[in-house]
């Protein structure tokens, strides 16, 4: 099509019906993500609904015994549930201090050189598939944690919290160092004006103004860690069971996600069992949603709020935000409480004798010394912890490749790469493994990429803000904050079993699909939204349709944001476990699959059964812990290249 | 603005991925009919394929045995895959593999819902009571065994070991191991709550030989160096858990392990079946550890 001078009224007609035509079509792709999400919810309860009947909602999360194949069988999820918190709560008073500390560090202390190194690095975190984690906690972190703290198991509520914090880290950083960035520069040259020092002026101007974000952020990284399965299950030890006394960090525990992983598998399909369990990705979900819930409401009033800001961002849905409205006066000193606990977490870590007295130790020296102590000390001090944060963080992120690329090098052969498995996996290579992961992420883009960009288009050109985009919006932040396991028992229920695909390649490609969407929606929206007014009104002054414009003049300078959330949702979607753990994958097969429906090989299964499997397969573990994780990191540095080179480069 | 033309090849792709989502959705009739799915040569260019899902106490059977007649036959490709005694069960039972695999009998909730379903025994089993190769315990009775599973014995020097506490490491609920070994060692009485569970024998062999105060049990075709396995104290008759000594009967803790199909094995599904009941597929179930048929 050709923009033409006028067109005639026939073509008029033409065009008018093809506009209508594609306007619906995009409306359809956005209210997908609310027919899903409701799709998802009547499936579970559908199947879940028998159980509550025989047990009762109430009973089912006050029991207090989980043993459905007990005699008699007892249904009571309220242990699943308190140690769901239970270890949610651990990861974040590890990744709290941690992201923040990080976060004012990249944001306001770096030096440009090093935050050039920083943060994609910190991105790189977010990269590192949840099963890589719990790979490393099981074969590393949890029998340091048994000789460390000399506990029988080092399957532990500990470990667990550590992994999840680790994994927490990346989302609280770069959505706290957004918020953080976003305070307007006015307000810290005034502030430094005045006279207060560097670090008065972070922990009285810069954090309160971004308390907002910084709270969103919290918010966001509890959900990912409530969600977590994977990591969980390997580490967590998994009995059912509340620690007694309630804060003994080295009992073990279950969480409702990791009792999904261990038993979806094993269960009698229909059997009370059965039921049992997808009333736990009930609950998980409400839980789940109940959080993401809060988190929009946060977020909702601080948008209402809004102000312009001086810095443009091209980043994340949480732009620059300010919360004036005086509620945090109370916390403005909360720089200092982060450093204590961050502390005493340290100082848990060597002794926990010791830490009860230190924390108290701490925290009454900070409350009373913060009167006496000299302005430019504490400034040495804050920063010191600051900087002590940030160091954790890359440490961390250090020993965890250093382990999987020193021990997985050893075998990582040309032969590796290009054979299939022998002998139960100790053997041979990983082929049909790299293929299968690469035939489902494709699939998943090939089906989401489409529906995302669509919804995008609608929501962003052609409607104004009102109740239809709120459901819209609501929907694709519901389906965001959905656990990945939950998605992998939809895709079991709906299309394995329901639509009788079987477990196959279009089953996971669907499963995978539905879960990256919401991520593939809003960063095309950011991008969309990124594009000036005047160039769309240009174009349509001149006669383009409505449709023209979006693809002669929106899309083209959008491309940049829609790949790049592309190529993240594909580095999400091949380091992903549980949605494929019951709808797509086969432990081993010779040849590749040769239709959608058929099974494949996928590489973060296959080393999640290597290392809770199969027997010696240590060698061989490493290595395909080391290809998945490069695989994946790949994926990630293309993308943050891509946006990195788009930030410098776009001038409107 | 440069203007690319390539960008029409987003509309296509949109509106093919709707149109191949709305035959999913409507067309939940036109899913494979998989009930009676034999393998045709003309498939995949003269490539046969067989599935075969279950238990993973059977499965280093399945893929050995797969291994070596997929070595022998050139065009037959075999998938094995894990996942449990239940979705063996299933996924037989609704058609969407071609052969399943269980360690434990086909429980009648199953059997009603799938009547025709017919059940291959293809080796024999013993559950090894395991402990961390420190240990200086070597054998318990199974009155032992229970009261170390129910936490009335918690320290391994009540049954003169170490000073040690017990971590108890067992089974998801859902496993045809655990059904098993509570059936036969607990007389179907609950385990403590505060046993660890695994989802798989590998998994109850890694932390058992990671820990040195664990006991934990799994299929002796699993056992390595990495642990010690019990000997079970009958009356003062020490009874290894041995392929011999469950062959003879002596070893109490045994179970027939099965593979299933729908109705009588036919084709690819029953050569293959064949093939590991014959001397060189029982030679196999010896080599991985269990107990072979003749």
């Amino acid at each position: 099509m050709s923009v033409t001078g006028a067109p005639s009224p026939a073509k008029w007609n033409g065009m008018h019906i093809k506009e209508s035509i594609l306007k619906s079509i995009w409306f359809f792709c956005a209210i997908f993500a609310v027919i899903v999400i409701f799709f998802i919810f009547v499936f579970l309860f559908w199947d879940a609904y028998p159980i509550f009947l025989q047990v009762g909602f109430w009973d089912f999360i006050t029991g207090m015994s989980w043993n459905p194949t007990g005699n008699p069988p007892m249904y009571g999820i309220f242990p699943l549930i308190v140690d769901t918190l239970l270890v949610t709560i651990g990861a974040m008073a590890i990744s709290i201090p941690l992201g923040i500390g990080s976060a004012i560090y990249i944001s306001e202390l770096a030096p440009a050189r090093v935050k050039a190194v920083v943060k994609p690095a910190i991105e790189l975190l977010a990269g590192i598939p949840s099963v890589v984690f719990g790979f490393f906690g099981l074969v590393v972190l949890t029998d340091w944690i048994r000789v460390t703290f000399d506990v029988p198991t080092g399957q532990t509520w500990l470990a667990g919290s550590l992994l999840l914090g680790i994994m927490a880290l990346p989302t609280i950083i770069s959505v706290s160092e957004d918020a953080i960035a976003c305070v307007p520069r006015e307000y810290k040259e005034g502030s430094l004006a005045v006279g207060a020092n560097h670090w008065q002026t972070i922990s009285r101007v810069i954090v309160p103004g971004a308390l907002s974000g910084i709270t969103a952020a919290i918010i966001l990284g509890m959900g990912r860690a409530l969600g977590e399965t994977m990591a969980v299950l390997m580490v967590t030890g998994n009995a059912a069971i509340i620690p007694s006394p309630l804060w003994n960090m080295l009992s073990p525990i279950r969480t409702l996600t990791g009792t999904l992983g261990i038993e979806m598998g094993e269960v009698a399909i229909g059997s009370m069992h059965f039921h049992a369990l997808f009333g736990v990705a009930v609950v998980l979900l409400m839980i789940t949603l109940g959080v993401n819930l809060i988190a929009r409401g946060i977020l909702g009033r601080i948008r209402e709020k809004q102000m312009p800001s001086g810095k443009k961002r091209n980043k994340n849905a949480l732009s620059c935000a300010m919360d004036r409205s005086g509620w945090l006066g109370g916390v403005r000193n909360v720089t200092p409480w982060i450093g204590a606990a961050l502390l005493t977490g340290l100082m848990f870590l060597f002794s926990r004798a010791g830490a009860a007295m230190l924390t108290v130790g701490v925290v009454g020296g900070i409350a009373t010394s913060r009167k006496r102590l000299s302005s430019r000390l504490v400034q040495k001090i804050a920063f010191a912890l600051i900087a002590l944060s940030i160091i954790i963080v890359l440490v961390v992120l250090g020993i965890i490749l250093w382990d999987i690329i020193s021990k997985g090098i050893v075998n990582l052969t040309w032969d590796f790469l290009t054979q299939s498995p022998r002998d139960l996996g100790r053997a041979g290579g990983i082929f049909p493994a790299i293929v299968g992961t690469l035939y489902l992420v494709l699939g998943a883009i090939a089906i989401s990429l489409p529906l995302g960009v669509g919804a995008a288009v609608y929501l962003t050109e052609y409607t104004r803000e009102g109740t239809i985009t709120r459901i819209i919006r609501t929907g694709a932040d519901l389906l965001n904050g959905t656990p990945s396991i939950v998605f992998g028992l939809f895709g079991f229920a709906f299309l394995v079993l329901y639509l009788n695909f079987g477990v196959s390649l279009i089953a996971g490609q669907i499963t995978l699909a539905l879960m990256v969407l919401p991520t593939i929606i809003r960063t095309t929206e950011e991008a969309l939204k990124g594009v000036p007014h005047a160039i769309r009104e240009g174009s349509l002054a001149l006669g383009a349709t409505k449709w023209q414009t979006i693809r002669r003049v929106v899309i083209p300078p959008a491309m940049p944001g829609i790949i790049t959330g592309a190529i993240l949702s594909i580095g999400r979607a091949a380091g992903e476990t549980a949605p494929i753990l019951f709808t797509a994958v086969v432990f081993s097969q010779r040849f590749l699959p040769t239709s959608l429906f058929e099974p494949v090989m996928a590489l973060p299964y296959h080393l999640y059964i290597l290392a809770t499997n199969v027997p010696n397969a240590q060698a061989n573990q490493y290595t395909t812990a080391l290809v998945l994780l490069m695989l994946v990191i790949a994926i990630y540095s293309v993308a943050i290249v891509i946006r990195h080179h788009y930030q410098k480069t776009l001038r409107w | 603005m440069a203007v690319q033309p390539k960008k029409t090849g987003y509309i296509v792709l949109g509106l093919a991925a709707l149109l191949v989502l709305a035959l999913c959705l409507c067309g939940c009739t036109q899913a494979p009919a998989s009930a009676e799915k034999t393998p045709t040569p003309a498939a995949a260019g003269g490539i046969q394929s067989l599935s075969v899902t279950g238990s993973t106490t059977v499965l280093p059977i399945a893929q050995s045995a797969a291994e070596d007649y997929m070595d022998a036959h050139s065009n037959v490709d075999i998938k094995v895959s894990g996942g449990g005694s239940g979705v063996g069960v299933q996924a037989i039972g609704e058609g969407t593999t071609d052969i399943g695999m269980s360690s434990r009998e086909l429980t009648t909730e199953e059997t009603t819902k799938y009547p025709n379903l017919v059940v291959t025994t293809v080796a024999g089993d013993g559950i090894a009571v395991i402990v961390n190769p420190a240990n200086t315990v070597n054998s318990l009775t199974l009155d032992q065994i229970k009261a170390i599973y129910q936490a009335n014995i918690t320290n391994w020097k009540e049954v003169g070991g170490p000073d040690e506490t017990i971590v108890l490491i067992g089974r998801d609920s859902a496993s045809g191991t655990r059904s098993f070994f509570t059936e036969m060692v607990l007389k179907k009485e609950n385990a403590a709550p505060t046993m660890l569970e695994q989802n798989s024998n590998g998994g109850v062999l890694l932390s058992v030989g990671q820990t040195p105060g664990a006991i934990g049990y799994i299929s002796i075709g699993y056992l390595t160096d990495s642990v010690k396995a019990l000997d079970l104290d009958a009356n003062g008759n020490k009874i290894e858990p041995t392929v011999a000594n469950v062959k003879s009967g002596q070893y109490p803790i045994s179970r027939p392990l099965l593979m299933i199909t729908q109705g009588a094995p036919q084709g690819l599904a029953k050569d293959y079946l064949d093939y590991i009941q014959s001397p060189e597929g029982q030679a196999i179930v010896a080599e991985e550890g269990y107990v072979s048929l003749t």
